[in-house]
């Protein structure tokens, strides 16, 4: 099969996000997140952190499942508008590249839902919360749910394509509602959103994709879907009802249903699920993000650490220290500030030393309560206190959490046993 | 440019036999494929636009084989099916603009002008930025006719063509594929003798997947020629020369009734010879028992 010419590709594309963008359905549904995210962002407690991972997490499961039917009937568009038969008598009509170019427009439409979304929460945060501008935690929150839309897309343009029935989509979104539902550790091996598990999403995305589009000119010699296969695809479907039902029934304390969907989501990042530490993505000094992919393949020493919390700026020298020893050999020094404000940690740069990575979390200390501190990345930590600190290998596992008291010798050793590996 | 069809079968699943070996060429010029509902011809010009893979026996269009050369065998058709739709968001020109770039008219100039062209050519050009959702029935068959001309196709397929379109309209269409028609082949799929009778220079005629003939209009003719009769009939007569004589159509006119019957000689008092028309042709080979053929 012949591939457009280069020529054709842009503006095609364009086409096919004109398309994407001119569907009644993708303004109801960025109009009906705009509303969720505004209840989401101003509810009690919410900090913009809290907002932008209160969005981002019913992005991942809401606007997933949503994403799963809107994909479902791009794949379809043809069979269900009656111009099937238009299009694929034109050379063009059926080409991958054609179906592939279809998905993405698809994904940035979702996308573009997702940043309506996150605007609204960010401006309800804003008008009714009084907090400051912020920027990163609603970057962060986008990014974390990118790919999972895109692979909820995937699933159900997929399943479209080779069922040729609705039926299909909906047994995706079915299935997409059920695993956050199931059992932690089962809902821990489908996260998608935890950075560790992106290229495989990303190669199933991939390969989802390439399949509807190998079978998208296949299909149409074979309209309509057979009895048989309706029948498969309704049993999966009642399967699938069934055991949702069950895990909402019995769940409890489950994860969706704990006391705090977000810290709850959030908990079950924690390190202790997964032998590799949570992945991050925050704002350093100078408002670059700096991700923990920028430090592949190195040890990693990494702190918490807060402005308020007066004992915690310690560890900072001692990452220092730890930099300026260790640095040339490869370890990479993190110290992650945990406050409301980026502002406060500014007097403290120089004393950690200029090979340390200042980050910084959006979040509070507390002082009493099961969680004292409530950033994001304490929550994913699982730190109930700060100082914290983590010494990672190069494979990302953690191999130490270090005594809140920190000795600078037994730290060294800890260092030097990891960087010499 | 030719079409040239040889021993093709079509059974689709579950045993239906829709095409029972059609030989036809098909030379350029308009050509028309008449036969009743159920007849095949959708099944014969699905095949022919590379949306069905025949079951047996070989289909070239322009030279290239519709089974193995489908993007070749693309790039040359213009194809209306009998029923389709569009994307009811788009504007009428937003929705040609797409089908252009699936078209392979990527120049965004050569675009335009090829798509105001076919838009004045089904007399849509006024109507252009008006979402396709909101068109008549009419209007979407129009707008299906200029998507089919919009590559300037060698090979045109429409599929009913006419259906659904007002008078005026269809004899805009007409003259719109005398027009078109030259060098280029214009298939045309009817159960509407008379969009045939006016405009077609070939035609064949199936039925039940059988090719019942296939060649110009006179040959189909000629052999009625001085078997055709009108016979000027009172009421109560019908009955009677339905008995004595091969009817093909019965009129009503301002002082009583007309039949059009065959026969070799007329003996009614008020028959006298007439012109034989398609419609006497189509009649008469409907009637006819279907032509010895191979087992599929």
């Amino acid at each position: 099969m012949r591939r457009p010419e280069l020529t054709g590709v842009a503006p095609l594309f364009a086409r096919e996000c004109w398309i994407a963008l001119r569907a009644p359905a993708f303004w109801a549904v960025a109009g009906a997140c705009a509303l969720l995210a505004v209840w989401r962002a101003t509810g009690p407690g919410a900090t913009a952190a809290i907002a932008a991972y209160r969005t981002c997490e019913f992005m991942i499961i809401g606007l997933g499942v949503v994403a799963v039917f809107l994909a479902g009937s791009a794949a379809g568009r043809d069979r269900r508008t009656g111009a099937e038969q238009l299009v694929l008598a034109k050379p063009e009509g059926s080409a991958p590249l054609v179906v592939v170019m279809r998905f993405c427009a698809l994904w940035l439409s979702l996308v573009a839902i997702a940043l309506i979304a996150l605007a609204a929460a960010s401006l309800s945060q804003i008008v009714f919360a009084r907090t400051p501008w912020q920027v990163h935690p609603y970057v962060h929150a986008l990014a974390r749910a990118v790919l999972p839309i895109g692979m909820a897309a995937a699933l159900g343009f997929c399943l479209s394509t080779i069922f040729h029935t609705p039926l299909a989509s909906a047994v995706a979104a079915v299935y997409w509602i059920v695993i956050p539902l199931s059992r932690p550790h089962i809902a821990m091996a489908f996260d998608l959103t935890l950075s560790q598990h992106r290229v495989v999403a990303a190669l199933l995305t991939a390969f989802l994709v390439a399949l509807a589009s190998a079978l998208y000119a296949r299909s149409i010699r074979d309209r309509g879907a057979s009895s048989g296969r309706l029948m498969w695809v309704t049993a999966v479907l009642l399967v699938g009802v069934g055991v949702s039902a069950y895990q909402v029934a019995t769940s409890g304390e489950d994860v969706l249903t704990g006391p705090d969907p977000v810290l709850a989501a959030m908990a079950s990042q924690s390190i202790h699920s997964d032998p590799r530490a949570p992945g991050f993505w925050l704002a350093d000094q100078s408002g670059r993000l700096v991700g923990m992919s920028d430090f592949a393949g190195r040890p990693v020493l990494l702190a918490f650490w807060g402005p308020a919390v007066s004992d915690s700026a310690q560890v900072l020298p001692a990452l220092g220290s730890m930099s300026k020893e260790f640095g040339p050999r490869g370890l990479a020094c993190i110290a992650i500030s945990v406050d409301r404000d980026p502002a406060t940690l500014s007097p403290f740069v120089g004393e950690a030393g200029p090979g340390v990575a200042m980050l910084w979390d959006r979040g509070r200390h507390f002082g009493e309560g099961t969680y004292e501190v409530d950033s994001p990345m304490a929550v994913a930590y699982d730190i109930t206190a700060l100082p914290a600190m983590f010494l990672l290998d190069r494979d990302r596992r953690v191999v130490m959490q270090a005594p809140t008291e920190l000795s600078a010798e037994w730290l060294r050793r800890q260092v030097r046993r990891i960087v010499e590996r | 440019m030719q079409v040239e069809i040889s021993g093709l079968h079509k059974v689709y699943p579950g045993g239906v036999h829709a095409l029972q070996g059609i030989d036809l060429t098909i030379p350029p010029g308009i050509f028309g494929l008449l036969g009743p509902n159920g007849s095949g011809k959708t099944t014969l010009m699905r095949i022919l636009a590379t949306l069905l893979e025949p079951t047996s026996g070989e289909v070239r269009v322009g030279g290239h084989d519709v089974r193995k050369e489908k993007a070749e065998v693309r790039e040359l058709l213009g194809y209306l099916p009998e029923d389709f739709g569009f994307y009811p968001n788009l504007s009428a020109y937003e929705m040609l603009d797409y089908l252009a770039l699936l078209c392979r008219i990527n120049d965004r100039k050569e675009r335009q002008a090829r798509i105001e062209q076919a838009l004045q050519r089904v007399n849509l050009s006024q109507v252009a930025g008006q979402r396709v959702g909101t068109f008549s029935g009419g209007m979407k068959r129009r707008l299906g006719i200029a998507q089919a001309i919009l590559n300037n196709p060698a090979i045109l397929i429409m599929d009913e063509p006419t259906s659904g379109l007002d008078p005026e309209e269809r004899v805009r269409l007409r003259n719109l594929l005398a027009e078109l028609a030259g060098d280029r082949v214009v298939i045309l799929s009817t159960h509407i003798v008379n969009d045939i009778a006016t405009i077609g220079q070939h035609l064949a005629i199936i039925r039940e997947g059988v090719c019942l003939f296939s060649g110009k209009l006179p040959d189909l003719l000629g052999p009625l020629r001085g078997r055709t009769w009108i016979i000027d009939i009172e009421e109560d007569e019908l009955g009677r020369v339905r008995e004595e004589y091969f009817v093909t159509g019965v009129f009503r006119s301002a002082t009583g009734m007309q039949v059009r019957a065959l026969a070799e000689t007329m003996t009614h008092p008020r028959g006298y010879a007439a012109e034989p028309t398609l419609d006497d042709a189509y009649v008469v080979t409907m009637k006819q028992e279907a032509p010895a053929r191979e087992a599929a």
